[in-house]
């Protein structure tokens, strides 16, 4: 059972009537599910190629990065052999992680690959997470429109990249612990065998090799797709609704329960293709 | 102008039948995957906790056509004026 102390209580309390009076204000129509983002085309005068770097998207990052790194660095300086709550929350969530890694990867590789799954594992569900944050300064005029709290796994360009990270890091540890010839034999399988020799197939090397990039788009495009989907029937639905009430527990199914489950399912994704890539 | 709005309401039209054609797979396949884990976790409920990741992550994979309708339906939707 977890104890809530009294100016817990009232921080949340206030926090629920502010939302509640504000969700009268904020003015979220449906038209700005489409509306461009706001972008970054030039920087000191040098053009930004592939059209702009979408701000909103980099500014989340950055605030999520950077609370990582804070509670990497200044709440681990803290930790006491009697536990508090937030270290038992981060030692249950590191054991949780050392154990899923040494399972599938056996003891010594799965200790080389936890810190990037469960990296991989806290940013996307933060990532996730941080959308249920209403932004409050919406309802005042004349702000720039970037200034948003918006989910940054909602651009593509997030789950991409982090998608493209994790092939290369599965091919290149496949080619560093098997070998550079028996990884690119892996692909020719299974060998059509004429007597003694041994022909690749190039018909399944061909289908292997598209596999392989089909797996990256569809690694990212799934983050990608539940998160967008998610957060546009939220949109949708508080319309409906004059975003009374019901937003809550659409926030609490669509934000959090959805994007712990794809953050697991992301982490595990990029656990399993490294383990497809090293493993004999 | 008509041509331009016959347009888009082919794509808006296009987008509710691909987006309903498109839940039909990985409704059936999240659905099976489901019962084959409830299955296996009645067979041996000390297992629970591998089933679950196991089945989540079969779902996911599942999932990913659905997904790939609705960015379809969205790139109607939002990109064809």
């Amino acid at each position: 059972m977890v104890r809530i102390s009294k100016n817990e209580k009232i921080f949340l309390v206030c926090v629920l009537v502010i939302e509640v009076l504000l969700s009268f204000f904020i003015k979220m129509d449906m038209s700005t599910i489409a509306e461009p983002r706001a972008k970054l085309l030039t920087i000191f005068g040098w053009q930004i190629p592939f059209n702009g770097i979408n701000i909103a998207t980099v500014l989340n990052t950055w605030v999520i990065m950077g609370f990582l790194v804070w509670v990497a660095f200044v709440v681990s300086r803290r930790f006491t052999p009697i536990p508090s709550r937030l270290q038992s929350l981060i030692e249950m969530y590191v054991q949780g992680f050392d154990t899923l890694c040494r399972e599938v990867l056996g003891d010594k590789r799965g200790r080389q690959y936890m810190p990037l799954v469960s990296t991989l594992f806290v940013f996307v569900v933060l990532s996730n997470w941080i959308g249920v944050i209403p932004s409050f300064w919406r309802v005042f005029k004349g702000l720039p429109h970037w200034m948003v709290i918006e989910e940054p796994t909602r651009d593509l360009n997030t789950t991409l990249g982090l998608g493209i990270m994790c092939f290369v890091i599965a091919h290149v540890s496949g080619i560093y612990f098997k070998g550079f010839g028996k990884y690119v034999a892996e692909f020719f399988e299974p060998m059509i065998e004429i007597g003694n020799m041994r022909i690749p197939n190039l018909f399944m090397g061909i289908l292997n090799i598209v596999g392989e990039f089909g797996k990256t788009i569809s690694h990212s495009f799934r983050l990608f797709g539940n998160i967008l989907g998610g957060s546009i029937i939220i949109i949708v639905i508080s319309n409906l609704t004059k975003y009374i009430g019901l937003p809550v527990f659409l926030n609490s199914f669509f934000g959090l329960f959805v994007g712990a489950i794809q953050a697991f399912v992301f982490a595990m994704l990029a656990l399993v293709y490294i383990s497809l890539m090293v493993n004999e | 102008m008509e041509g331009a709005e016959i347009i888009k309401a082919a794509a808006v039209l296009g987008a509710g039948i691909c987006m309903g054609f498109g839940a039909i797979g990985p409704g059936i396949g999240e659905g099976f995957a489901a019962g084959k884990a409830c299955e296996g976790v009645a067979r041996e409920p000390e297992n629970v906790n591998l089933i679950t990741r196991t089945m989540l992550i079969g779902q996911a994979v599942s999932e990913s056509t659905g997904i790939y309708s609705l960015v379809i339906a969205l790139l109607m939707l939002f990109v064809i004026k």
